[in-house]
């Protein structure tokens, strides 16, 4: 074992029973977590020392993630910000507003919960002055007031532990495995306050207990009352932080993407602005994928027939440059029992498109029904037109990949061409129940 | 040919606006433009042009685009025809213009022929049918065929008229393969668009608000 003079910061730690003290601690001093709880139960027992190092530690440690985010407080992506006005001023323009308005809020709120902690400290030392100058001037304070009061300060403290910045991170996301054991605290916490709160009223008197508990039930419900409007304030703080934080991350998102594939194509596009051929097909390539990510159904999965065809379609654009407009009705999944006829109607219709933007001239439009029972592609061109009978035998385009294709597969493709250009129609039927 | 069409271009694109009427032919002569929903609806009003080339997204108003700026205009809708101009292929943008009254829609990269062809259909009375918009068509409507009289729902015959539509062929290819006249290619799309823009039947709206639309 080498010691390494240089020992990690000193940061509560993920692993934690109540608040991490221990297992960062351990971590910092290179022992393990059971020594440094053990150490700590036991010199609890010692008149409490060890409660007092613990919430000390506790209160002036930060955690992991707040000590690295204390460290980077980085300013937003400065391409974010222009992005997200493009998409407000397109959608609604007063949305910004309430937006840095609730970053600004959320900010405040951080401070606030900063200074919070330094005055609970501020609290309790000044409650340990009181006991101890109230000790010295000779009053003698009985258990019967320290013990409630104790258990008002662990119950809080318990509560307290909700605003514990990393536990405020999860219920800002609003979810994650800390949440159960958050109530669970809360619960307990409150339930010590109550009890404090009855002992303290009840003077320790045990036959009163009933009556004070009511008591102290009800001076909390008006203390709860009084918070509420504060409380509601602080939840639609969260609120807002969050809703705000999602957005940055879809800003982020869209920046990235665009950076990506929008502004490299345009600097290609700059380098090859000679070529008439080649920014045609950039540009078009480049909407094609753009069209594809905005417009993209985020329902429907992955490897559905239409969905192959529009890639099959993009591909045969990009390498001819050569528009190829792909409308569809209907579709069907790619996978089960019809996939492999399915694959090879989509390569006899990748050879038509092919054929198509070779021999044709203008756009090439491609049809395609999807029904249940059968599917029907069309692929159309406006050239000059071919008798299909005057096709060479040894062209295999036309009779092996389109033809021959479809009828091995138990479907069927007609060629009708004339003057205003050829049309390719492939039929595939018995996609439903029945099997090939 | 008679006296040029008049036409307005509304369109938030400057570049887009000047290239497009570059494009155009005589046939038609570009008396009006707009950049905002606000300024297309008053231009509109104050020009009673022919036909509005209305771009579908457009800044300024309550955010409803072309949409907004065709509800705004019913009131001159029969007699000044709006041709929807639109980048997006997307089905809420091209159906909800359509719906609001505009009597076609065709994609910004069609050529300015093409789109000329458009506006005299349009200022003629007939609608424009861009294949993909056949697609929507197609796919809101279902594609079994009814009878006749079943007056929200496609007939045969406007089913086979709007399959060739979203095949690629033009009204003059789609008569020639049905042994119909052009016109009565036209009589049917019209009566699809009637349909398109009537229809409260639950399968559209079913269909309309899968894909969140109106």
């Amino acid at each position: 074992m080498d010691t390494v003079r240089l020992r990690p910061p000193l940061v509560r730690g993920e692993d934690r029973f109540v608040a991490g003290v221990c297992s960062g601690l351990a971590r910092h001093l290179g022992l393990r977590v059971e020594v440094v709880r053990w150490v700590m139960v036991l010199s609890s027992l010692l008149g409490g020392a060890g409660i007092v190092f613990y919430a000390w530690l506790w209160i002036m440690v930060p955690t992991a993630a707040e000590a690295t985010r204390r460290q980077a407080r980085r300013p937003a992506s400065s391409i974010a910000p222009a992005v997200s006005l493009a998409a407000d001023v397109v959608e609604d323009s007063h949305r910004t507003t309430p937006a840095l308005a609730s970053a600004a809020e959320a900010r405040r709120a951080g401070r606030l919960a900063g200074h919070a902690r330094e005055i609970l400290l501020g609290a309790v030392l000044v409650l340990v002055a009181v006991a101890l100058g109230g000790r010295l001037l000779g009053a003698e304070i009985p258990l019967g007031v320290i013990v409630p009061i104790a258990a008002i300060l662990g119950g809080a403290a318990l509560a307290w532990m909700q605003l514990d910045d990393s536990r405020r991170e999860q219920l800002v996301r609003g979810a994650g495995p800390g949440r159960w054991n958050g109530w669970l605290r809360l619960g307990a916490g409150l339930a010590l306050v109550i009890a404090g709160v009855a002992l303290a009223v009840s003077g320790s008197q045990w036959n009163v207990l009933g009556l004070a508990l009511l008591a102290s039930l009800a001076v909390l419900a008006g203390v709860a009352l009084v918070l509420l409007p504060w409380g509601l304030k602080f939840w639609r703080d969260l609120a807002a932080e969050r809703s705000a934080r999602v957005r940055e991350e879809e800003r982020a998102e869209i920046a990235a993407h665009l950076h990506d594939s929008v502004l490299q194509t345009l600097a290609l596009i700059q380098r090859r602005a000679g070529s008439e051929a080649d920014v045609t097909r950039l540009a078009r390539a480049q909407e094609r994928e753009l069209r594809e990510w905005l417009y993209r159904d985020s329902r429907r999965g992955e490897g559905t027939f239409v969905d192959r065809l529009k890639a099959l379609a993009g591909e045969v654009e990009d390498a001819h440059g050569h528009s190829v407009e792909v409308v569809s009705v209907g579709d069907v999944p790619l996978h089960g029992k019809n996939a492999e006829r399915l694959e090879a109607l989509l390569q006899a219709a990748r050879e038509a498109m092919l054929n198509a933007v070779r021999h044709g001239g203008g756009s090439v439009s491609v049809y395609v029904e999807a029904g249940s029972d059968a599917v029907d592609l069309f692929v159309k061109d406006r050239g000059p037109g071919f008798d299909p009978e005057a096709v060479p035998a040894d062209r295999l385009g036309v009779r092996e990949s389109i033809v021959g294709r479809m009828r091995r597969h138990g479907g069927e493709a007609t060629i009708a061409s004339g003057p205003d250009g050829t049309e390719v129609r492939l039929h595939l039927p018995g996609m439903g129940a029945e099997e090939s | 040919m008679s006296e040029p069409v008049t036409v307005v271009v509304v369109d938030d694109h400057t570049i887009f606006r000047s290239g497009l009427k570059a494009d155009l032919d005589e046939r038609v002569r570009v008396v009006g433009e707009a950049a905002t929903v606000e300024q297309a609806v008053a231009v509109i009003d104050e020009l009673r042009p022919q036909v509005v080339l209305l771009d579908v997204h457009l800044p300024g108003g309550l955010g409803g685009g072309g949409r907004e700026v065709l509800t705004r205009s019913a009131a001159l809708l029969p007699r000044v025809r709006f041709l929807a101009l639109s980048v997006s292929d997307a089905a809420e943008d091209v159906v909800s213009v359509i719906r609001a009254g505009a009597r076609g829609y065709v994609t910004k990269t069609a050529s300015g022929p093409e789109i000329t062809d458009a506006i005299l259909r349009v200022a003629g009375g007939d609608a424009v049918f861009s294949p993909r918009l056949a697609g929507f068509v197609l796919d809101a409507f279902g594609t079994a065929a009814v009878a006749d009289d079943e007056l929200d729902r496609l007939s045969a015959r406007e089913l086979e008229v709007m399959r060739f539509i979203a095949r690629g062929y033009s009204y003059k290819e789609v008569a020639k393969e049905l042994f119909i006249s052009v016109k009565t290619v036209e009589t049917h799309v019209s009566a699809v668009l009637r349909k398109l823009q009537l229809t409260n039947r639950h399968e559209l709206s079913r269909w309309a608000a899968d894909r969140r639309i109106w």
